[in-house]
């Protein structure tokens, strides 16, 4: 059917018509308004009304220690910047010579910065000095688009240098940028290892941005107006540690010259108190700009001091693990406290020999781990079986991360019946693997770390906290201290084997015959174990982990030393004095035992540092 | 076909006039790119134009009684989609509102606009139905309705103006009684008078007494509609008062830009700014000082007027409107030598989608109207609103070929 009436169909479109040439006329007569009459006036509010957005670097939050000391704070440093908008490309060579830079490296930033934005500025060189900068200052005239902002740097204030805890703070790389385009320019700094790393949003604090009013030529004339709109940088949260640097400090110079990594912790929290790994490195030389030498150097040391041994490296435990087994046998039942092993010296196996230090005679359970007897533990193991000693390796936090609040962290190497089924075949290993394992050697690989929190838990009778570098995020507006949680798991192990276990250690240490007697510290009984961990590289590396004071801990350590030989010498006294210097507050002993240095060229082939740093 | 049968089928004006619009609004989204932000907003602009002239050439040769039969399914799943699209949607700056296939994100509500057009003329265009009947326009109303409210819960208040915007003239179209037309436009036209104070206010009770008396309908209808403008206007004062003073001041601004030129006014006044500086001639392509110094932010979405206002000045801008007032003239023209009734609904309400598209982005580009997020159709950057215009270009050019049969 047609339309309505032809006559009606036209009446309305004519009143349509109308009101479409109504609309037009009104919009024709606006712009008429302002594009002929008014576009002076406009022209001039363009030319003067241009804003130009100058972004604020936030201060970066501090870090305290446990006891309030500050141990990360902030220089100003000076950063050239080029505003690609305004910049002459012809003065590139001039600038170059001024700021002892590479043309081609300013190219390439320009390039770079151009492609992010126009309007804004570039940063070419971070932490100049003040001659650099005055003779900039002079040149401004003959270098337009060249300015500086001033930034802060990182500075470290304590004599401790926490280089792998503390981690270091650098220039955002390009794959950084891609997943956080939001929040980060080109040439911003980003915390890139450690503590700055894991906590950079809580560090970081916000950009803000300054308003200028610039000319159609892109000059500045003037802060628009007069900076009410300007958006303050809000400064970064502090962190408050769990960690003494006190302690950090004196562990760091028993360990100078020595390779290797010593953990202590708060067992009744998990809270590091403690983490060195050495060799180390200056993380002064990380906080303004980084000159490439050092990072060549640092990357192409063949002690790989950029490697955080504490909580990366994967060495055998040796015999500090037997109190695992220990605990695996009691539980499982496999062995009983009153059980005795004759000790001939070795043990045989089919037509393997496993060996042992000394003939240790007729041992119990307590007197084993207080002369570390191989033979015992090689029996217990092939009594035990591999599932038991694994189910509670792993209730200790070994073949696992950890959860520590850095990023740099490995899980280390526990075996079970499936790993070592998909490792060598259903049938392709025996129980002649076992004996090995159980006193730690062979395939099995911890870090530092794990075996500090396996000494805290065993020294809480079985409250396994998660560690933790970081106590508190303090927030600076609205001020108030978070407290930060961390999760905290209870070992189901019964009290006389805790008992057991706890007692064999007391004597390692306090007892005559044990193995630790070396860590002794005069006044505070203490608790621990000696371990030798054999290495197919080199001479053995040096183990001990203890607790102390025995009746009530509050601290448990592990010291690692790479290729020094006996844990009872070498690891054993450097571990007391630390733990004396925690609880005491400083050493009372002047005969305090020397402990020989050995230098020993370092043969074990560490993973490529990228790929640990870089996750 | 000779050139004669070519002219007979094929609408070229419209289609030269949409075209052109496209082109300028390619070099506008450049210019407004021109920036590290081309590779993301350009090339994809580019890419959309390519996928909107292949749905104009689609929807301008599918036959045409196939789309009659379609109007109907395609609203039912337009609004199943806005259904959907709030159930699963994705957020973007506040509303959800976004369907994504792949990289390319599609809005409903953009299509919807279309199919509530073509929903509305088939109902229009029963015979037995009469806009003159309460039931009827009842229902009519219900058609447009629902879509609306799906579309205020993302909430995308701009696009639910632009229903309203349609769904009047076409009442108009269809021979609403003049007393309708004011009983609709009465109680909005004064909530917004309201808003302004209490002079604004009176005025407009006034002047709607008046027309309600000239359409001499019954006292007793009259007194209502009159009674519930005064209601409506009154309560809108009294729920502005109970408003906190920060929502207060958002809509004070809404409504005069000026008073927060830092805040929601800085947008309209840099529009103005540029649109003013450009003058006759304009500042030159990609030389608008404005435009590249990104003083309006995403200005490539609902600012882009500003682009050819600065660069290529007041020519610009008028080429821009007198290349609009052309698709719209066309648009009422093709309306009324449709010989289908169906046709001419749909060609009366895809116009009056555009007309207020126009109306809404140009008059705020131009510091006349509150800032409403919405797109200028062919100009804007954003692929659903892209494609949607294309598609309605392409049925008007439709209906041009078909404009014979009943």
């Amino acid at each position: 059917m047609a339309q309505q009436d032809d006559i009606a169909i036209y009446g309305k479109r004519r009143t349509m018509y109308a009101v479409i040439a109504l609309m037009f006329l009104f919009f024709f007569a606006r712009l008429f308004q302002l594009q002929m009459f008014y576009s002076e006036e406009y022209g001039r509010k363009s030319e003067e009304n241009s804003i130009r957005t100058i972004p604020k670097e936030p201060v970066r939050g501090y870090i305290f220690d446990r006891n309030g000391t500050l141990v990360v704070d902030n220089r100003p440093a000076f950063t050239v910047t080029i505003m690609p908008f305004e910049f002459d490309k012809s003065t590139i060579d001039y600038l170059s010579r001024l700021l002892s830079l590479d043309p081609e490296f300013i190219r390439e930033r320009l390039r770079k910065g151009e492609a992010y934005s126009r309007f804004a500025p570039v940063k070419i060189k971070r932490d100049i000095d003040f001659k650099t900068l005055a003779a900039l200052e002079e040149n401004r005239d003959r270098l337009p688009g060249v300015d500086y902002q001033v930034e802060s740097k990182r500075w470290y204030t304590t004599r401790a240098l926490a280089s792998h805890t503390l981690g270091y703070t650098k220039e955002i790389s390009e794959s950084q940028m891609k997943v956080q385009v939001e929040e980060y320019a080109p040439g911003d700094v980003v915390g890139s290892a450690g503590l700055e790393a894991r906590y950079e949003p809580t560090l970081r604090g916000q950009k803000g941005a300054e308003f200028s009013t610039v000319n159609v030529r892109g000059q500045v004339i003037g802060r628009f107006d007069n900076g009410r709109n300007d958006i303050p940088a809000v400064e970064g949260n502090d962190l408050i540690l769990t960690m003494d640097f006190g302690l950090q400090a004196f562990a760091e110079s028993l360990m100078t010259g020595r390779r290797g990594a010593f953990v202590a912790v708060d067992p009744n929290d998990g809270g590091i108190l403690a983490m060195v790994s050495k060799p180390d490195y200056e993380l002064a030389a990380f906080s303004g700009v980084t000159p490439p030498e050092i990072w060549r150097s640092l990357n192409q040391d063949e002690a790989k001091p950029l490697f955080n041994r504490a909580t990366l490296t994967r060495y055998p435990p040796g015999s500090t693990f037997k109190m695992l087994l220990a605990i695996a046998g009691l539980e499982s039942g496999s062995i009983t406290p009153s059980w005795r092993v004759n000790c001939g010296g070795s043990l045989r196996l089919g037509n393997k020999v496993f060996k042992d230090l000394h003939v240790h005679g007729s041992v119990d359970l307590v007197t084993a781990i207080q002369q570390s007897c191989n033979v015992y533990f090689y029996q217990t193991m092939l009594r035990t079986g591999l599932d038991a000693w694994s189910r509670y390796g792993s209730e200790f936090g070994f073949g696992r991360l950890t959860g520590i609040d850095i990023y740099e962290e490995n899980p280390g190497l526990l075996p079970s019946t499936a790993y070592m089924d998909k490792r060598y075949g259903k049938n392709g290993w025996t129980r002649g693997f076992l004996p090995s394992l159980g006193i730690g050697q062979g395939e099995v690989g911890v870090t530092p770390l794990q075996m500090a929190c396996y000494v805290a838990a065993l020294a809480t009778k079985g409250e396994y906290h998660q560690p933790h570098v970081a106590r508190a995020i303090v927030t600076k507006s609205p001020h108030a201290v978070d407290t930060l949680t961390f999760g905290t798991r209870h070992i189901e192990v019964s009290a006389n084997t805790w008992n057991i276990v706890r007692e064999g250690m007391r004597r390692v240490v306090e007892e005559p015959g044990g193995t630790g007697g070396m860590a002794r510290i005069p006044g505070i009984q203490s608790a621990g174990k000696t371990g030798t961990a054999q290495n197919t590289h080199g001479p053995d590396h040096a183990w001990y982990i203890g607790f102390a004071p025995f009746d009530n801990p509050r601290i448990a350590v592990a010291m690692l030393v790479e290729n020094a030989g006996f844990g009872g010498t070498q690891a054993a006294p450097l571990a007391g004095l630390c733990i004396e210097r925690y609880l005491k507050g400083r050493i009372t002993r002047y005969d305090a035992p020397p402990v020989p240095r050995k230098q020993v060229p370092f043969p074990q082939a560490l993973p490529p540092l990228h790929a640990v740093l870089q996750p | 076909m000779n050139y004669q049968d070519i002219k007979e089928r094929v609408d070229y004006k419209t289609a030269l006039a949409a075209l052109a619009l496209l082109a300028i609004g390619i070099v506008s989204v450049y210019s407004a790119t021109y920036d590290a932000r081309a590779a993301e907003i350009f090339h994809k602009q580019v890419l959309w134009v390519g996928v909107g002239i292949l749905a104009l050439v689609a929807t301008a040769l599918v036959p045409f009684r196939l789309l009659q039969l379609a109007s109907y399914p395609a609203y039912f799943l337009s609004i199943l989609m806005l259904v959907s699209v709030l159930i699963l949607g994705k957020t973007v700056s506040g509303s959800m509102s976004w369907f994504s296939i792949g990289t390319l994100r599609l809005q409903p509500s953009e299509f919807s606009k279309i199919t509530t057009v073509l929903a509305l003329a088939t109902y229009l265009a029963r015979s037995d139905v009469s806009l003159r009947k309460m039931r009827d326009l009842g229902i009519a109303a219900g058609i447009v309705l629902l879509p609306v409210a799906l579309v205020m819960m993302q909430p995308d208040t701009g696009t639910a103006f632009i229903f309203f915007g349609m769904f009047f003239p076409v009442l108009f179209w269809g021979g609403a009684s003049r007393f309708t037309l004011v009983a609709i436009i009465a109680p909005v036209a004064t909530a917004v008078a309201a808003l302004f104070g209490t002079t604004p206010f009176l005025t407009a009770v006034l002047l709607f007494a008046v027309l309600i008396y000239l359409t001499k309908e019954h006292n007793i209808v009259a007194a209502a509609v009159f009674s519930l403008t005064v209601l409506v206007g009154v309560s809108v004062q009294f729920i502005y008062e109970g408003l906190r003073h920060y929502q207060q001041k958002r809509i004070a601004t809404f409504l005069d830009p000026n008073a927060d030129p830092l805040g929601a006014g800085y947008n309209i006044l840099q529009s103005k700014v540029a649109i003013g500086s450009g003058g006759f001639f304009g500042k030159g392509f990609l030389h608008g000082t404005q435009t590249q110094l990104n003083f309006i932010p995403e200005q490539w979405t609902d600012f882009i007027f500003c682009v050819p206002g600065e660069e290529f000045g007041f020519l610009g801008a008028a080429t821009v409107l007198l290349l609009f007032m052309a698709l719209l003239i066309r648009g009422v023209t093709i309306g009324s030598i449709v010989k289908n009734r169906y046709g001419g609904f749909v060609a009366i309400g895809l116009t009056a989608i555009f007309a207020t598209h126009i109306f809404l982005n140009i008059g705020m580009s131009i510091g006349l109207l509150p800032v409403i997020g919405v797109p200028l159709p062919f100009l804007s950057y954003g692929g659903s609103a892209l494609l949607s215009a294309m598609t309605m270009v392409g049925i008007l050019m439709n209906l041009y070929a078909n404009r014979k049969e009943y």
